[in-house]
């Protein structure tokens, strides 16, 4: 292979990296916004905290990554827990509350976790086994990077299957078209609105905890996380697992062979992306198919 | 929405402050006054949090490593310290100077990490005549001033004390990358300022990475390696040295291609951050704890052995900056006041320094030795001296 291909493959492959891991973030960004209307400006705080879990547990070792998979899903489960207990009773009151709330949350949370892991970056080593690179045409690539995007793209098609293929999907889906309904048929309408939160918050921390290596646990790494998770929101279009998707891969792209042809761009591509997709879809790449 | 919600607060809480000490009385900076014998009250602006924090914590140390070296005292008198939080913006660093100008009352302050923060106190310090002994912020931009002075140095020396070495060393063109941000510029422009008149080529464009928010850097690698680069010559600090260091690494272009560097890309935490990733890398600075002099001597394995980790440019400019005050204070004798001490600053002299003989320049700056440094195990290690900057 020669040509445009070749100087370039290396950047597409980690696009697909880099958008499936702002994939695993922002989803749940997506689907707590969309479906339950509640504007988690902590959504980035859960990432980092899963990032800081990674740190701690990890030991060199697949078995300690596994574990830290766990800690870190059970963290943002109880994260997104408590974030949704504190943010219900606002839920009448709109979208600024709600932001105040949890930005307030995020810089206390912020300011505790620096003075438990200090206030540099701690980067997180791969375990041993997936360390070391391989050739892609010719050009070294982090083995790790693969492996994250064969075990993303699972969890992707695990989250799709689950909201918008499943019976609990569909549940879900009712309860935010009409509540009433989903009530009269005997369903607990919260415990179905607490759950779309814990597991958003889950998959954001589980997110940290494989991103680690990518995007290492430090300070300032949740306002990161934050706007490209916002951007990924606007960009694919709110409560949507397939719009998610296209818009993480997209910013993937962008961040990544996007900046690679054109690096004196850099600073404008992101934003830039996000404003020629809104001008052609104001609605995001794929728009919900429940809120109306 | 982060970006929006943060300066209101901070400027309410400025706001707040400013009239607060509005009414405490309009004479500013005589200080304690000068009870003979009494003790001095010295600030210290540093970041006690945020991004800068790590940076902070070691300028606090080496003032207090010379200070408790010397006694408890500077220039003979007690001294009393008062930490100001300085956080991430000019904003924040402008409501601690003003506290410790206007509320404690202070003889004169050190510190300051950030160059945003250092343009926005300045006029406070010109106009309040306490003298500012900068121990880390120091932009080009920065001049015309007769009350601050830096015992660290202008912003584009570490890259001009290495442009003319990899213009020799480098057998080819080199690939300039740095941090999008007025740091970045600076060392850039100053490489460039040595590196093109020694006979240096460019490989393609000069590349400056957004910040902050870049974490990828995958796209500029690959950029690096598609220029055919002989060398590069990078600025990065703090979190971003360590992603760009281990990226270039993780991307197979470590050792393959020299990485030069101005040297905060391996400098005090960081460096642990790297691990091995770091082996190799090239770096200049007026300072690495190896070095064999009597202050250092004096300063390095004290440091180390208080602080559990080796000292940075960052704590020697610092326990330097206490020096200065040390100096200054006991040249000023019977009549110790803001600007007594100022006075004596400038009359200080030479320094004896961990980094080697200093002196401030016209420009309240140092004039000092360069230093090309190896990381070797683990350790930045010099390994030949680059010549002098700042006369």
């Amino acid at each position: 292979m020669s040509g445009w291909l070749d100087g370039n493959f290396v950047s597409v492959v980690d696009g697909v990296a880099f958008g499936l891991l702002l994939f695993t973030i922002a989803v749940g960004l997506s689907l707590v916004f969309g479906m339950m209307d509640v504007l988690n400006l902590a959504h980035g705080t859960l990432y980092l905290a899963g990032a800081y879990v990674a740190y701690a547990l990890s030991d060199g070792t697949l078995p300690g990554l596994l574990l830290a998979l766990l800690a870190g899903a059970l963290v943002g489960t109880m994260g997104g827990t408590a974030l949704t207990f504190l943010t219900q009773p606002l839920a009448r009151r709109g979208h600024l509350d709600q932001a105040v709330l949890t930005l307030g949350i995020t810089f206390i949370v912020a300011d505790l976790l620096a003075a438990a892991f200090g206030g540099e970056v701690l980067p997180t080593d791969p375990p041993t086994a997936l360390r070391g690179t391989v050739d892609l045409l010719g050009h070294a690539y982090p083995v790790y990077r693969l492996v994250f995007i064969a075990v993303a793209a699972g969890l992707a098609l695990v989250v799709y299957l689950v909201f918008e293929r499943s019976s609990l999907g569909a549940l879900v889906r009712a309860t935010v078209a009409d509540r009433d309904m989903v009530r009269a048929l005997g369903f607990d309408i919260r415990k179905v609105l607490y759950g779309v939160f814990a597991s958003g918050a889950a998959l954001a921390a589980v997110g940290g905890v494989l991103g680690a290596p990518i995007l290492g646990p430090g300070p300032g790494v949740d306002e990161t996380v934050l706007v490209l998770s916002l951007v990924v929101v606007v960009v694919g279009g709110l409560g949507s697992v397939r719009g998610a998707l296209a818009g993480a891969l997209l910013i993937g792209q962008v961040q990544t062979l996007g900046v690679a042809l054109l690096p004196e761009y850099a600073p404008f591509l992101l934003f830039g992306t996000m404003l020629a997709v809104l001008v052609v879809r104001p609605n995001g790449l794929v728009s919900s198919a429940v809120r109306t | 929405m982060a970006r929006r919600i943060r300066p209101a607060a901070l400027i309410a809480v400025t706001t707040a402050l400013s009239l607060a000490t509005a009414c405490g009385g309009a004479s500013l900076g005589t200080g304690d006054g000068d009870k003979q014998n009494g003790p001095v009250k010295i600030g210290l602006l540093l970041p006690q949090s945020g991004i800068y924090k790590a940076l902070g914590d070691d300028m606090k140390q080496g003032f207090e490593l010379y200070v408790e070296q010397h006694g408890g005292k500077l220039g003979g008198r007690e001294v009393e310290i008062v930490v100001a939080d300085e956080g991430e913006t000019a904003d924040s660093g402008k409501a601690a100077a003003e506290k410790l100008v206007k509320q404690d009352r202070v003889l004169a302050v050190s510190g300051v990490v950030s160059s945003a923060t250092i343009n926005g106190v300045k006029d406070l310090f010109e106009t309040s005549k306490i003298p500012l002994v900068g121990s880390n912020a120091s932009p080009t931009t920065l001049t015309g001033t007769s009350y601050i002075w830096r015992t660290s140095y202008v912003n584009d020396e570490p890259g001009k004390a290495l442009g003319k070495h990899v213009a020799e060393k480098a057998g080819g063109p080199v690939f300039l990358i740095a941090a999008g941000y007025q740091a970045g510029k600076d060392e850039i422009e100053g490489f460039k300022s040595t590196f093109l008149p020694a006979g240096g080529k460019i490989a393609g464009e000069e590349v400056y990475t957004p910040f902050p928010g870049t974490k990828n850097f995958q796209p500029y690698l690959a950029q690096i390696e598609k220029s055919g680069a002989k060398a590069v010559f990078c600025f990065y600090a703090g979190g971003a040295a360590v992603d760009f260091v281990k990226q270039y690494r993780d991307f197979g272009l470590a050792g393959k291609i020299p990485l030069y560097a101005p040297g905060f890309l391996t400098e005090g935490g960081v460096l642990k951050g790297q691990g091995d990733a770091a082996t190799g890398i090239l770096t200049s600075l007026n300072y690495s704890a190896d070095l064999d002099n009597a202050a250092n001597q004096q300063f390095a394995p004290a440091y180390t052995s208080a602080y559990g980790a080796a000292p940075t440019t960052y704590a020697m400019a610092s326990w330097d900056a206490a020096q200065v005050l040390d100096k200054a204070i006991k040249a000023a004798g019977g009549t110790v006041t803001p600007e007594s001490v100022n006075a004596a600053i400038s009359t200080v002299g030479d320094i004896d320094s961990p980094r080697g003989t200093w002196r401030f320049n016209s420009g309240g700056t140092p004039v000092q030795p360069w230093y090309l440094r190896e990381v070797k195990q683990g350790a930045n290690t010099v390994s030949s001296e680059l010549g002098r900057l700042g006369g």
